[in-house]
């Protein structure tokens, strides 16, 4: 379903993905984890569409990211945890216009309104109200909503819990958890361990721009040495040349919830 | 281009901005009443209370007014001039107990039999509104009673006054009737529907392109199929129509708050304030093909300043710096649109209507005065059309460059 060929990325002479490879299932979630600044933003951007790669070659649904970058656009959804809505607009608003830009008629994307209304509990109080008023929760649901809202065989969610409370972050993950069927991948960039171990089948390890290992949670743990996924991702990102000296001082990588 | 999808985003646009109360208050409240109100009702307002302090009579200071001729007393009176005594006229002026007043000397009215030159002193406060406007009406009196004076002296010699003033000249208003007519909208209008443009079409830019990446959700629609040109257009769409939707309120505004005054108050004031009025706007009447003209060059004015604005805050990562990128671009419009006034004595040639913006200027004063003609018609559509596509082409190559879309 997705596939990265020695992909790179550089900005200022800044290597930000090197060589990066992995593939993708129909079916999988599949983790992208690392510290901040590892390129997993960039990955999934060049995945997106949204960023071209300097090296190597991506295809996403069965489409090259560059040659058939529309027909990717059309197959896919993204949720991060930086997007935004439009303030001025309703919660239903939002969706038909994103729908309308996915070629949707008014009747399908009421119908699918409809059924993700049942899917994420959005409630005719998210739909009627205009954005500006949102709690974050509220937002995320919108934001995940839109994301979807087509249907799209591949979702990409990057850093989708962060700012958000308890409860939203229960909703995004409890969403990520049901989302895939056969006919579906994701890919779950974090830099949470624990979401990681919740919800991938397999993940990829990346630290500047790198991968550092690739496989199962239990084989990432096994080839770690053991123990927890964290305790194993710093000894792997350790044995690669990198030393890390507390919770957060290498990497950034966040140790405990 | 799709332009199914490029409406959509248009529309959503100008949905978005009809809905933020900020581009209701100025871009349409601002235009289409406050500014006709500031504009016509501030010499409204002064027009009427100079007819006021004229056409009443105010108490003037005087001292020595035994010494104060009969003819020259009732030509006073004639200005609306009550004279009231003060033993003091300097210190009554100073201290505001009369607004202006006279001091005649003993030996006024002999000097003024023998011929011999006669002084009168006239005390005011330069700078005070209500002393120069009565101190106006004393000038005007002893102007009026000396031409008096040397009439009967002339006659009393047996010469015609006329000898004074041996070449009259008379001044005919050789200008076209819609010269006449267009009075200052010549200049207004062009001037309006630039700084209009751009006042009411920067907050529909600025939240379509440094807003969106503020709010993180450019990254949400470009991972939409729709194509970044087809964005870029529909956005352009959006500015054009605010833009031009402020000009065009701006001058309904003031040619309907012209005619209103006009008809409705300026009959009871007169004078003045009826002339102004009139200046202003309350005669302006344009032929069907030249508002047909004015709004074919002021829809392409409003696609530059729209391309122009575009194209500035794509590169602003936020709302604030967006807006710190445009503020600049008023002084750009205001200095050749407050030009136009100058443009006879500048004396510019042909080649101005291949200069971008300023042609636009030039050909809307023409059209309003009924001058123009084809060949400037063309080139400055022609000209501004040219720039529209290539400020098009810039914005959309940059829409396109990561360097700007994910500039952080």
């Amino acid at each position: 379903m997705i596939s990265a060929n020695g992909i790179g990325k550089s900005f200022d002479g800044v290597r930000a993905v090197d060589a990066l490879s992995f593939h993708v299932a129909a079916g999988e979630v599949y983790g992208l984890l690392g510290p901040n600044g590892a390129g997993k933003t960039t990955t999934l951007r060049i995945l997106a569409t949204l960023l071209l790669p300097d090296t190597g070659s991506a295809e996403v649904a069965g489409f090259d990211t560059v040659r058939q970058a529309e027909r990717v656009r059309r197959s896919i959804g993204v949720v991060n945890g930086g997007m935004g809505l439009y303030d001025r607009l309703t919660g239903r608003e939002t969706l038909h216009y994103f729908g309308r830009l996915y070629g949707m008629r008014p009747g399908a994307i009421e119908a699918r309104i409809a059924a993700l209304d049942e899917m994420l509990e959005l409630g005719e109080d998210i739909l009627s109200r205009r954005a500006a008023g949102y709690s974050s929760g509220m937002k995320q649901k919108i934001v995940i909503a839109r994301a979807v809202l087509h249907d799209p065989p591949v979702i990409f969610f990057d850093e989708a819990t962060s700012g958000l409370d308890v409860v939203a972050r229960r909703a995004v993950l409890d969403f990520v958890r049901r989302y895939p069927g056969e006919e579906r991948a994701v890919v779950y960039s974090t830099h949470v361990m624990t979401e990681v171990e919740e919800l991938c089948d397999r993940a990829c390890i990346i630290y500047r721009g790198r991968k550092i290992a690739e496989g199962g949670i239990g084989e990432l743990i096994e080839a770690g040495g053991g123990g927890t996924l964290e305790d194993a991702f710093f000894r792997l990102v350790e044995g690669n040349g990198v030393r890390a000296a507390g919770p957060r001082d290498a990497s950034g990588v966040e140790r405990a919830l | 281009m799709r332009p199914q999808l490029i409406l959509r985003v248009a529309a959503k646009e100008i949905l978005s901005t009809l809905r933020d109360q900020r581009a209701i208050i100025s871009n349409l409240l601002i235009p289409l009443i406050v500014l006709p109100v500031v504009m016509l009702g501030l010499p409204l307002l002064l027009g009427g209370l100079f007819q006021r302090e004229q056409t009443t009579v105010t108490s003037v200071g005087i001292a020595g007014e035994a010494n104060l001729p009969a003819e020259l007393a009732s030509l006073l009176k004639a200005q609306n001039v009550g004279l009231q005594k003060v033993d003091d006229p300097e210190a009554a002026v100073r201290d505001g107990t009369v607004p202006v007043a006279i001091g005649v000397p003993a030996d006024f009215a002999g000097k003024v039999t023998s011929g011999a030159g006669a002084d009168l002193t006239l005390y005011s406060k330069p700078g005070n509104m209500k002393s120069e406007l009565n101190a106006n009406k004393i000038q005007q009196a002893v102007q009026d009673y000396s031409r008096q004076l040397v009439s009967g002296r002339l006659r009393a010699a047996g010469l015609n006054p006329d000898i004074l003033q041996p070449v009259h000249v008379q001044s005919v208003d050789a200008s076209s009737a819609a010269e006449k007519r267009s009075g200052q909208l010549s200049w207004l209008i062009p001037f309006f529907i630039a700084i209009w443009t751009l006042t009411g079409g920067q907050m529909t830019a600025i939240d379509a392109t440094a807003g969106e990446k503020e709010r993180g959700t450019l990254e949400a629609l470009l991972v939409t199929p729709i194509r970044r040109t087809e964005v870029v257009t529909g956005k352009f769409l959006a500015t054009v129509t605010f833009g031009l939707s402020a000009a065009v309120m701006a001058i309904v505004g003031y040619v309907v708050g012209g005619a209103i005054v006009g008809s409705a108050f300026t009959p009871h004031l007169g004078g003045q304030a009826a002339d102004l009025v009139q200046v202003m706007g309350g005669s302006l009447d344009i032929s069907p093909t030249s508002v047909l003209l004015l709004l074919v060059s002021a829809l392409l004015l409003a696609g530059t300043i729209s391309a122009l604005l575009l194209s500035i805050t794509m590169f602003a990562r936020s709302f604030k710096e967006a807006q710190s990128y445009v503020a600049p671009l008023s002084i750009l419009l205001i200095l050749p649109a407050v030009g136009l006034q100058f443009k006879d004595l500048l004396g510019f040639g042909d080649g101005i209507y291949m200069v971008p913006v300023f042609n636009a200027l030039v050909l809307m004063d023409d059209i309003v005065k009924g001058t123009a003609s084809s060949g400037p018609v063309l080139t400055t559509w022609l000209t501004l059309l040219v720039v529209i596509v290539l400020l098009l082409a810039f914005a959309n190559r940059n829409f396109h460059r990561e360097g700007v879309i994910f500039r952080v």
